[in-house]
Protein backbone atom coordinates (compact mmCIF):
# COMPACT_ATOMS: atom_id res chain seq x y z
CA UNK A 1 0.00 0.00 0.00
CA UNK A 2 0.96 3.39 -1.05
CA UNK A 3 0.90 6.16 1.35
CA UNK A 4 -2.04 8.00 -0.64
CA UNK A 5 -4.19 5.01 -0.22
CA UNK A 6 -3.39 4.09 3.34
CA UNK A 7 -6.96 4.11 4.24
CA UNK A 8 -8.05 3.12 8.02
CA UNK A 9 -11.66 1.98 9.54
CA UNK A 10 -12.51 5.65 10.72
CA UNK A 11 -12.30 7.06 7.31
CA UNK A 12 -14.69 5.20 5.76
CA UNK A 13 -17.80 6.53 4.52
CA UNK A 14 -19.98 4.29 1.69
CA UNK A 15 -21.89 7.47 1.45
CA UNK A 16 -19.27 8.86 -0.21
CA UNK A 17 -19.28 8.57 -3.74
CA UNK A 18 -15.48 9.58 -4.29
CA UNK A 19 -14.74 6.47 -2.77
CA UNK A 20 -16.01 4.65 -5.50
CA UNK A 21 -15.29 6.95 -8.51
CA UNK A 22 -11.33 6.74 -7.24
CA UNK A 23 -11.28 2.81 -6.99
CA UNK A 24 -10.30 3.04 -2.99
CA UNK A 25 -13.72 1.01 -2.43
CA UNK A 26 -12.38 -2.25 -2.64
CA UNK A 27 -9.46 -1.55 0.08
CA UNK A 28 -12.27 -0.20 2.31
CA UNK A 29 -14.39 -3.32 1.93
CA UNK A 30 -11.05 -5.36 2.47
CA UNK A 31 -10.85 -3.32 5.65
CA UNK A 32 -14.40 -3.54 6.71
CA UNK A 33 -14.84 -7.11 6.12
CA UNK A 34 -11.68 -7.69 8.75
CA UNK A 35 -12.55 -5.13 11.36
CA UNK A 36 -16.17 -4.05 11.00
CA UNK A 37 -18.21 -7.01 8.74
CA UNK A 38 -21.49 -5.30 9.76
CA UNK A 39 -21.14 -1.50 9.86
CA UNK A 40 -23.62 1.04 10.85
CA UNK A 41 -23.57 4.25 8.93
CA UNK A 42 -25.59 6.72 10.85
CA UNK A 43 -28.17 8.93 9.70
CA UNK A 44 -27.21 11.79 7.59
CA UNK A 45 -28.57 15.67 7.27
CA UNK A 46 -31.80 14.38 4.67
CA UNK A 47 -31.26 10.38 4.94
CA UNK A 48 -31.62 7.53 7.20
CA UNK A 49 -28.81 5.33 8.04
CA UNK A 50 -28.23 1.51 7.46
CA UNK A 51 -26.18 -1.36 7.91
CA UNK A 52 -23.45 -2.21 5.60
CA UNK A 53 -23.18 -5.60 4.48
CA UNK A 54 -19.63 -6.92 3.04
CA UNK A 55 -19.51 -10.44 4.25
CA UNK A 56 -20.55 -13.30 1.43
CA UNK A 57 -22.90 -15.39 4.22
CA UNK A 58 -24.69 -12.05 5.12
CA UNK A 59 -25.86 -11.26 1.92
CA UNK A 60 -26.82 -14.82 0.78
CA UNK A 61 -29.17 -15.05 4.34
CA UNK A 62 -30.62 -11.79 3.32
CA UNK A 63 -31.13 -12.80 -0.36
CA UNK A 64 -32.60 -16.19 0.41
CA UNK A 65 -34.82 -14.37 2.45
CA UNK A 66 -37.33 -11.72 0.58
CA UNK A 67 -40.17 -12.28 2.91
CA UNK A 68 -38.14 -10.45 5.62
CA UNK A 69 -36.23 -8.33 3.68
CA UNK A 70 -38.11 -6.48 1.10
CA UNK A 71 -37.26 -4.72 -2.12
CA UNK A 72 -40.42 -2.41 -1.98
CA UNK A 73 -39.16 0.48 0.41
CA UNK A 74 -36.23 0.87 -2.36
CA UNK A 75 -33.36 -0.99 -3.64
CA UNK A 76 -31.13 2.08 -3.23
CA UNK A 77 -28.80 2.27 -0.76
CA UNK A 78 -30.60 6.50 0.14
CA UNK A 79 -33.91 6.31 2.22
CA UNK A 80 -34.47 9.97 2.55
CA UNK A 81 -36.25 11.17 6.02
CA UNK A 82 -38.67 13.51 4.46
CA UNK A 83 -40.76 11.98 1.78
CA UNK A 84 -40.16 15.13 -0.66
CA UNK A 85 -36.38 14.72 -0.81
CA UNK A 86 -37.55 11.51 -3.11
CA UNK A 87 -36.69 10.98 -6.86
CA UNK A 88 -39.32 10.69 -9.00
CA UNK A 89 -37.46 6.61 -9.39
CA UNK A 90 -38.67 6.28 -5.97
CA UNK A 91 -42.44 6.22 -7.61
CA UNK A 92 -41.54 2.79 -8.92
CA UNK A 93 -41.34 1.20 -5.63
CA UNK A 94 -43.29 -2.08 -5.75
CA UNK A 95 -43.88 -1.38 -9.26
CA UNK A 96 -40.83 -2.94 -11.02
CA UNK A 97 -39.68 -6.38 -10.67
CA UNK A 98 -36.71 -5.30 -8.89
CA UNK A 99 -38.56 -3.25 -6.55
CA UNK A 100 -41.66 -6.16 -5.92
CA UNK A 101 -41.76 -8.77 -3.23
CA UNK A 102 -43.16 -11.91 -3.54
CA UNK A 103 -45.67 -13.76 -4.52
CA UNK A 104 -46.42 -10.74 -7.06
CA UNK A 105 -43.15 -10.51 -8.51
CA UNK A 106 -42.36 -14.09 -9.64
CA UNK A 107 -46.18 -14.12 -11.48
CA UNK A 108 -44.83 -10.66 -13.04
CA UNK A 109 -41.18 -12.01 -13.84
CA UNK A 110 -43.15 -14.99 -15.65
CA UNK A 111 -44.07 -13.08 -18.50
CA UNK A 112 -40.87 -12.50 -19.60
CA UNK A 113 -38.73 -14.92 -18.22
CA UNK A 114 -39.09 -17.29 -21.26
CA UNK A 115 -36.92 -14.92 -23.26
CA UNK A 116 -33.94 -14.74 -20.61
CA UNK A 117 -33.00 -18.63 -20.00
CA UNK A 118 -29.70 -19.69 -21.06
CA UNK A 119 -31.63 -22.01 -24.74
CA UNK A 120 -33.53 -18.52 -25.77
CA UNK A 121 -30.03 -16.18 -25.17
CA UNK A 122 -27.81 -19.16 -27.02
CA UNK A 123 -29.82 -18.37 -29.76
CA UNK A 124 -29.47 -14.63 -29.82
CA UNK A 125 -25.38 -15.48 -30.12
CA UNK A 126 -25.47 -15.45 -33.92
CA UNK A 127 -27.03 -11.87 -33.48
CA UNK A 128 -25.06 -10.71 -30.96
CA UNK A 129 -21.58 -11.42 -32.61
CA UNK A 130 -22.99 -9.57 -35.63
CA UNK A 131 -23.65 -6.82 -34.53
CA UNK A 132 -20.32 -6.78 -32.44
CA UNK A 133 -18.42 -6.93 -35.32
CA UNK A 134 -19.90 -4.20 -37.07
CA UNK A 135 -19.03 -1.96 -33.94
CA UNK A 136 -15.67 -3.04 -34.34
CA UNK A 137 -15.42 -2.28 -38.40
CA UNK A 138 -16.54 1.38 -36.93
CA UNK A 139 -13.09 1.75 -34.95
CA UNK A 140 -11.00 -0.60 -37.01
CA UNK A 141 -9.54 2.14 -39.41
CA UNK A 142 -9.04 4.73 -36.56
CA UNK A 143 -6.42 2.94 -34.57
CA UNK A 144 -7.92 4.69 -31.50
CA UNK A 145 -11.16 5.12 -29.55
CA UNK A 146 -13.16 5.60 -26.51
CA UNK A 147 -13.90 2.15 -25.88
CA UNK A 148 -16.74 3.04 -23.22
CA UNK A 149 -18.28 5.32 -25.92
CA UNK A 150 -17.87 3.68 -29.26
CA UNK A 151 -18.15 -0.04 -28.47
CA UNK A 152 -19.00 -1.40 -24.56
CA UNK A 153 -22.07 0.97 -24.34
CA UNK A 154 -23.07 0.09 -27.74
CA UNK A 155 -23.36 -3.53 -27.88
CA UNK A 156 -25.66 -3.73 -24.68
CA UNK A 157 -28.21 -0.79 -25.93
CA UNK A 158 -28.27 -2.48 -29.35
CA UNK A 159 -29.27 -5.65 -27.85
CA UNK A 160 -31.92 -4.57 -25.04
CA UNK A 161 -32.96 -1.96 -27.86
CA UNK A 162 -34.00 -4.46 -30.67
CA UNK A 163 -35.54 -6.15 -27.48
CA UNK A 164 -37.89 -3.54 -26.89
CA UNK A 165 -38.24 -2.80 -30.57
CA UNK A 166 -36.59 0.52 -30.80
CA UNK A 167 -35.62 1.78 -33.68
CA UNK A 168 -31.63 3.03 -34.14
CA UNK A 169 -32.33 6.63 -34.59
CA UNK A 170 -33.71 6.56 -30.32
CA UNK A 171 -30.70 4.31 -29.28
CA UNK A 172 -28.57 7.64 -28.47
CA UNK A 173 -31.52 8.99 -26.62
CA UNK A 174 -31.80 5.98 -24.45
CA UNK A 175 -28.10 6.08 -23.53
CA UNK A 176 -28.40 9.56 -22.59
CA UNK A 177 -31.36 9.23 -20.70
CA UNK A 178 -29.79 5.69 -18.91
CA UNK A 179 -26.51 7.92 -17.88
CA UNK A 180 -29.02 11.36 -16.46
CA UNK A 181 -30.56 8.59 -14.02
CA UNK A 182 -28.29 5.95 -13.09
CA UNK A 183 -25.49 8.62 -13.55
CA UNK A 184 -27.25 11.66 -11.54
CA UNK A 185 -24.90 12.21 -9.09
CA UNK A 186 -21.99 12.55 -11.88
CA UNK A 187 -21.36 16.60 -12.97
CA UNK A 188 -20.72 14.84 -16.42
CA UNK A 189 -24.16 13.87 -16.75
CA UNK A 190 -26.06 16.99 -14.76
CA UNK A 191 -26.13 19.23 -18.14
CA UNK A 192 -30.06 20.34 -17.50
CA UNK A 193 -27.99 22.08 -14.26
CA UNK A 194 -26.33 25.49 -14.75
CA UNK A 195 -22.72 24.57 -14.42
CA UNK A 196 -21.84 26.93 -10.78
CA UNK A 197 -24.70 23.70 -9.55
CA UNK A 198 -23.49 20.88 -10.76
CA UNK A 199 -22.12 18.63 -8.29
CA UNK A 200 -24.50 19.10 -5.53
CA UNK A 201 -27.15 16.66 -3.99
CA UNK A 202 -29.86 19.34 -5.50
CA UNK A 203 -28.23 18.97 -9.04
CA UNK A 204 -28.26 14.99 -8.47
CA UNK A 205 -31.85 14.79 -7.82
CA UNK A 206 -32.83 17.25 -10.75
CA UNK A 207 -31.09 15.49 -12.96
CA UNK A 208 -32.64 11.89 -11.69
CA UNK A 209 -35.71 13.51 -12.35
CA UNK A 210 -35.17 14.96 -15.80
CA UNK A 211 -34.04 11.56 -16.72
CA UNK A 212 -36.89 9.62 -15.52
CA UNK A 213 -39.42 12.03 -17.12
CA UNK A 214 -38.04 12.15 -20.38
CA UNK A 215 -37.98 7.95 -20.55
CA UNK A 216 -41.55 8.04 -19.23
CA UNK A 217 -42.59 10.21 -22.15
CA UNK A 218 -40.73 8.59 -24.37
CA UNK A 219 -42.28 5.11 -23.49
CA UNK A 220 -45.71 6.59 -23.38
CA UNK A 221 -45.48 7.32 -27.22
CA UNK A 222 -43.71 3.48 -27.55
CA UNK A 223 -47.02 2.15 -25.95
CA UNK A 224 -49.40 4.19 -27.76
CA UNK A 225 -47.94 3.05 -30.88
CA UNK A 226 -47.79 -0.77 -29.84
CA UNK A 227 -51.13 -0.86 -28.55
CA UNK A 228 -52.01 0.20 -32.59
CA UNK A 229 -49.63 -2.05 -34.17
CA UNK A 230 -48.20 -4.97 -32.11
CA UNK A 231 -45.01 -5.99 -33.34
CA UNK A 232 -42.41 -8.60 -32.42
CA UNK A 233 -41.06 -7.11 -29.24
CA UNK A 234 -41.15 -7.02 -25.19
CA UNK A 235 -43.69 -3.58 -24.96
CA UNK A 236 -46.14 -5.82 -27.38
CA UNK A 237 -45.65 -8.82 -25.24
CA UNK A 238 -46.02 -7.00 -22.15
CA UNK A 239 -49.35 -5.12 -23.81
CA UNK A 240 -51.13 -8.49 -24.37
CA UNK A 241 -50.21 -10.06 -20.74
CA UNK A 242 -52.09 -10.58 -18.00
CA UNK A 243 -51.49 -10.98 -14.46
CA UNK A 244 -54.09 -12.99 -12.55
CA UNK A 245 -56.54 -12.56 -14.85
CA UNK A 246 -55.94 -8.85 -15.42
CA UNK A 247 -53.68 -6.72 -18.19
CA UNK A 248 -51.04 -4.84 -16.87
CA UNK A 249 -51.88 -1.16 -16.66
CA UNK A 250 -49.63 1.77 -18.88
CA UNK A 251 -48.10 2.75 -15.56
CA UNK A 252 -47.39 -0.85 -14.58
CA UNK A 253 -45.79 -1.23 -18.68
CA UNK A 254 -43.95 2.15 -18.45
CA UNK A 255 -42.24 1.30 -15.22
CA UNK A 256 -41.52 -2.18 -17.01
CA UNK A 257 -39.36 -0.34 -19.83
CA UNK A 258 -37.91 1.93 -17.58
CA UNK A 259 -36.60 -1.19 -15.68
CA UNK A 260 -35.36 -3.25 -18.80
CA UNK A 261 -34.10 -0.32 -20.73
CA UNK A 262 -31.79 0.99 -17.38
CA UNK A 263 -30.86 -2.70 -16.33
CA UNK A 264 -30.26 -3.92 -20.25
CA UNK A 265 -27.55 -1.69 -21.22
CA UNK A 266 -25.82 0.17 -18.26
CA UNK A 267 -24.78 -3.07 -16.49
CA UNK A 268 -23.40 -4.72 -19.26
CA UNK A 269 -21.24 -2.00 -20.86
CA UNK A 270 -19.70 -1.54 -17.23
CA UNK A 271 -18.74 -5.30 -17.20
CA UNK A 272 -17.33 -4.82 -20.74
CA UNK A 273 -15.24 -2.18 -19.99
CA UNK A 274 -14.53 -2.64 -16.21
CA UNK A 275 -13.46 -6.40 -17.82
CA UNK A 276 -11.32 -4.52 -20.32
CA UNK A 277 -9.52 -2.45 -17.31
CA UNK A 278 -9.19 -5.63 -15.39
CA UNK A 279 -7.06 -7.22 -18.09
CA UNK A 280 -5.05 -4.20 -18.55
CA UNK A 281 -4.23 -4.39 -15.74
CA UNK A 282 -3.10 -8.19 -15.23
CA UNK A 283 -0.77 -8.64 -18.41
CA UNK A 284 0.12 -11.91 -17.61
CA UNK A 285 -3.70 -13.49 -17.13
CA UNK A 286 -4.72 -10.91 -20.34
CA UNK A 287 -1.86 -12.93 -22.61
CA UNK A 288 -2.71 -16.46 -21.00
CA UNK A 289 -6.20 -15.59 -22.50
CA UNK A 290 -5.30 -14.55 -25.81
CA UNK A 291 -2.96 -17.51 -25.68
CA UNK A 292 -5.94 -19.99 -25.22
CA UNK A 293 -9.58 -18.65 -26.06
CA UNK A 294 -11.49 -21.22 -25.01
CA UNK A 295 -10.45 -20.20 -21.28
CA UNK A 296 -13.11 -16.96 -22.41
CA UNK A 297 -16.02 -18.58 -20.18
CA UNK A 298 -14.54 -18.77 -16.61
CA UNK A 299 -12.44 -15.66 -17.52
CA UNK A 300 -16.19 -13.82 -17.87
CA UNK A 301 -16.88 -15.27 -14.54
CA UNK A 302 -13.69 -14.19 -12.96
CA UNK A 303 -14.37 -10.35 -14.85
CA UNK A 304 -17.73 -10.39 -13.03
CA UNK A 305 -16.26 -11.27 -9.34
CA UNK A 306 -13.38 -8.58 -10.07
CA UNK A 307 -15.41 -6.09 -11.68
CA UNK A 308 -19.24 -6.74 -9.64
CA UNK A 309 -20.84 -3.79 -12.16
CA UNK A 310 -23.89 -3.32 -9.64
CA UNK A 311 -22.22 -1.95 -6.38
CA UNK A 312 -25.25 -2.78 -4.24
CA UNK A 313 -28.59 -3.12 -3.35
CA UNK A 314 -30.33 -2.21 0.03
CA UNK A 315 -33.60 -3.91 1.27
CA UNK A 316 -35.71 -3.20 4.47
CA UNK A 317 -36.49 -5.41 7.27
CA UNK A 318 -40.22 -6.67 7.40
CA UNK A 319 -39.84 -7.82 11.06
CA UNK A 320 -36.81 -7.82 13.73
CA UNK A 321 -34.38 -9.67 12.92
CA UNK A 322 -30.45 -11.15 13.33
CA UNK A 323 -27.35 -10.86 10.97
CA UNK A 324 -24.09 -12.86 12.16
CA UNK A 325 -25.61 -12.21 15.65
CA UNK A 326 -26.25 -8.45 15.40
CA UNK A 327 -30.00 -7.49 15.76
CA UNK A 328 -31.84 -5.77 12.94
CA UNK A 329 -34.74 -3.81 13.65
CA UNK A 330 -37.95 -4.14 12.02
CA UNK A 331 -37.78 -1.07 9.50
CA UNK A 332 -34.47 -0.63 9.09
CA UNK A 333 -32.68 -0.78 5.96
CA UNK A 334 -29.44 -3.23 5.06
CA UNK A 335 -26.82 -2.42 2.10
CA UNK A 336 -25.69 -5.43 0.26
CA UNK A 337 -22.44 -4.56 -1.12
CA UNK A 338 -21.22 -6.74 -3.76
CA UNK A 339 -17.59 -6.04 -4.72
CA UNK A 340 -17.29 -6.34 -0.76
CA UNK A 341 -18.68 -10.17 -1.14
CA UNK A 342 -17.12 -11.02 -3.91
CA UNK A 343 -13.90 -10.83 -2.92
CA UNK A 344 -14.83 -12.12 1.11
CA UNK A 345 -11.13 -14.27 1.69
CA UNK A 346 -13.49 -16.74 3.71
CA UNK A 347 -15.12 -17.90 0.37
CA UNK A 348 -12.57 -17.57 -2.00
CA UNK A 349 -8.79 -18.10 -1.93
CA UNK A 350 -6.75 -16.05 -2.77
CA UNK A 351 -9.52 -13.57 -3.21
CA UNK A 352 -7.33 -10.44 -3.90
CA UNK A 353 -5.68 -12.37 -6.84
CA UNK A 354 -7.79 -11.83 -10.48
CA UNK A 355 -7.65 -15.59 -11.78
CA UNK A 356 -9.34 -16.18 -15.10
CA UNK A 357 -9.10 -19.85 -14.26
CA UNK A 358 -11.03 -19.71 -10.61
CA UNK A 359 -13.22 -22.80 -10.07
CA UNK A 360 -15.29 -22.86 -8.26
CA UNK A 361 -16.40 -19.35 -8.61
CA UNK A 362 -19.70 -18.69 -7.22
CA UNK A 363 -19.74 -14.88 -7.27
CA UNK A 364 -22.65 -12.41 -6.44
CA UNK A 365 -22.14 -10.26 -9.28
CA UNK A 366 -26.00 -11.03 -10.75
CA UNK A 367 -27.40 -11.40 -7.01
CA UNK A 368 -29.23 -14.79 -5.90
CA UNK A 369 -32.43 -16.14 -5.07
CA UNK A 370 -35.69 -14.06 -6.13
CA UNK A 371 -34.14 -11.12 -7.50
CA UNK A 372 -31.23 -12.96 -9.22
CA UNK A 373 -30.28 -11.00 -12.61
CA UNK A 374 -32.72 -11.54 -15.32
CA UNK A 375 -30.73 -10.68 -18.24
CA UNK A 376 -27.62 -12.34 -16.53
CA UNK A 377 -27.70 -14.76 -19.44
CA UNK A 378 -27.27 -11.92 -22.16
CA UNK A 379 -24.78 -10.23 -19.92
CA UNK A 380 -22.42 -13.33 -20.19
CA UNK A 381 -23.31 -13.73 -23.88
CA UNK A 382 -22.30 -10.05 -24.92
CA UNK A 383 -19.16 -10.20 -22.73
CA UNK A 384 -17.63 -13.31 -23.67
CA UNK A 385 -18.29 -12.52 -27.16
CA UNK A 386 -17.10 -9.02 -27.09
CA UNK A 387 -14.00 -10.32 -25.74
CA UNK A 388 -13.48 -13.05 -28.55
CA UNK A 389 -14.49 -10.37 -31.24
CA UNK A 390 -12.11 -8.07 -29.80
CA UNK A 391 -8.91 -9.80 -29.11
CA UNK A 392 -9.07 -11.53 -32.10
CA UNK A 393 -9.17 -8.39 -34.30
CA UNK A 394 -7.19 -6.22 -31.95
CA UNK A 395 -4.60 -8.37 -30.27
CA UNK A 396 -2.47 -5.18 -29.46
CA UNK A 397 -4.68 -2.80 -28.02
CA UNK A 398 -3.64 -0.92 -25.09
CA UNK A 399 -4.31 1.37 -22.53
CA UNK A 400 -4.77 5.41 -24.30
CA UNK A 401 -4.75 7.30 -21.70
CA UNK A 402 -6.45 8.01 -18.01
CA UNK A 403 -9.89 5.35 -16.84
CA UNK A 404 -12.89 8.11 -15.97
CA UNK A 405 -14.98 6.38 -13.44
CA UNK A 406 -18.50 7.12 -12.51
CA UNK A 407 -19.13 9.13 -9.26
CA UNK A 408 -22.15 6.56 -8.19
CA UNK A 409 -22.33 4.09 -4.83
CA UNK A 410 -24.66 2.22 -6.99
CA UNK A 411 -23.57 1.36 -10.43
CA UNK A 412 -19.26 0.71 -10.61
CA UNK A 413 -18.90 2.48 -14.29
CA UNK A 414 -16.59 3.57 -16.02
CA UNK A 415 -17.72 6.62 -18.36
CA UNK A 416 -14.24 6.72 -20.45
CA UNK A 417 -11.53 4.57 -21.55
CA UNK A 418 -9.17 5.86 -23.79
CA UNK A 419 -7.69 2.90 -25.91
CA UNK A 420 -4.76 2.43 -29.11
CA UNK A 421 -4.73 -0.44 -31.41
CA UNK A 422 -2.77 -1.05 -34.42
CA UNK A 423 -5.96 0.28 -37.43
CA UNK A 424 -6.70 -1.91 -39.97
CA UNK A 425 -6.31 -0.54 -43.74
CA UNK B 1 -34.98 -38.22 1.43
CA UNK B 2 -37.23 -35.86 -1.68
CA UNK B 3 -36.24 -32.82 -3.04
CA UNK B 4 -38.47 -30.34 -5.00
CA UNK B 5 -38.01 -28.00 -8.15
CA UNK B 6 -40.42 -25.09 -7.44
CA UNK B 7 -40.95 -24.89 -11.72
CA UNK B 8 -42.42 -21.04 -10.87
CA UNK B 9 -38.83 -20.03 -10.01
CA UNK B 10 -36.58 -22.16 -12.00
CA UNK B 11 -34.83 -19.93 -15.14
CA UNK B 12 -33.57 -23.49 -16.63
CA UNK B 13 -29.46 -22.37 -15.16
CA UNK B 14 -28.79 -25.71 -15.21
CA UNK B 15 -26.73 -25.31 -12.04
CA UNK B 16 -28.56 -28.14 -10.48
CA UNK B 17 -27.81 -30.89 -13.07
CA UNK B 18 -24.04 -30.12 -13.22
CA UNK B 19 -23.97 -30.57 -9.52
CA UNK B 20 -26.27 -33.49 -8.58
CA UNK B 21 -26.86 -35.18 -12.69
CA UNK B 22 -28.18 -38.12 -11.19
CA UNK B 23 -30.58 -36.06 -9.63
CA UNK B 24 -31.55 -33.11 -11.63
CA UNK B 25 -32.36 -33.10 -15.51
CA UNK B 26 -33.40 -30.06 -17.41
CA UNK B 27 -36.00 -30.62 -19.52
CA UNK B 28 -37.00 -28.60 -22.93
CA UNK B 29 -39.04 -26.39 -21.33
CA UNK B 30 -36.08 -24.82 -19.29
CA UNK B 31 -37.56 -26.28 -16.22
CA UNK B 32 -35.51 -28.76 -14.17
CA UNK B 33 -37.35 -32.07 -12.91
CA UNK B 34 -36.33 -34.23 -10.47
CA UNK B 35 -35.66 -38.05 -11.41
CA UNK B 36 -35.76 -39.86 -8.25
CA UNK B 37 -38.20 -39.91 -5.82
CA UNK B 38 -35.38 -40.74 -2.73
CA UNK B 39 -32.34 -39.24 -2.87
CA UNK B 40 -29.99 -41.80 -2.23
CA UNK B 41 -27.88 -41.17 1.30
CA UNK B 42 -24.68 -40.85 -1.62
CA UNK B 43 -25.93 -38.43 -3.66
CA UNK B 44 -27.43 -35.81 -0.46
CA UNK B 45 -24.02 -34.03 -1.00
CA UNK B 46 -24.67 -33.15 -4.53
CA UNK B 47 -27.94 -31.74 -3.74
CA UNK B 48 -27.27 -30.01 -1.17
CA UNK B 49 -24.86 -28.19 -3.17
CA UNK B 50 -27.23 -27.73 -6.18
CA UNK B 51 -29.51 -26.19 -3.61
CA UNK B 52 -26.76 -23.32 -2.22
CA UNK B 53 -25.71 -23.17 -5.88
CA UNK B 54 -28.96 -22.47 -7.66
CA UNK B 55 -28.98 -18.61 -9.10
CA UNK B 56 -33.19 -18.54 -8.41
CA UNK B 57 -32.81 -20.86 -5.11
CA UNK B 58 -35.46 -22.64 -6.24
CA UNK B 59 -35.15 -26.06 -5.06
CA UNK B 60 -35.56 -27.47 -1.42
CA UNK B 61 -35.83 -30.67 0.47
CA UNK B 62 -39.17 -31.43 0.88
CA UNK B 63 -40.32 -31.27 5.21
CA UNK B 64 -42.12 -34.39 6.06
Amino acid sequence: MTAETALTLADINLNDETLFESGLSHEAFRILRRENPISWTPAEERIKGHWNLVKYEDVLQVSRHPEIFSSERGIVQYEPINPEDATQAANGNGKMLITMDPPRHVKLRRLVNKGFTPRAVAAMEPHIRQITRKLLDGIAAKGECDFVLDVASQLPLAVICGMMGLEDKDWPLMFQLTNKVLGAGDPEYQTDVPEDQRGTDEAARATGNMGTMQMFGFFAQQLMNRKEHRREDLISLLVDSELDGDRLSDEDILWFCFLLILAGNETTRNGISGGLVSLFEHPAERARLQADMSLMPSAVEEILRWVSPVTHMARVALEDTEIRGQRIAQGERVVMWYPAVNRDEDVFPQAQRFDITRTPNDHLAFGIGEHFCLGAGFARLEMRVMFEELFTRFPDIELNGPVERLRSTFIGGIKHLPVRFSPER
Amino acid sequence: MKVVVNADKCEGHGKCEKAAPAVFKLGDDDVSRVLVDDVPESQRGQVDAAIRLCPRQAIAWERP
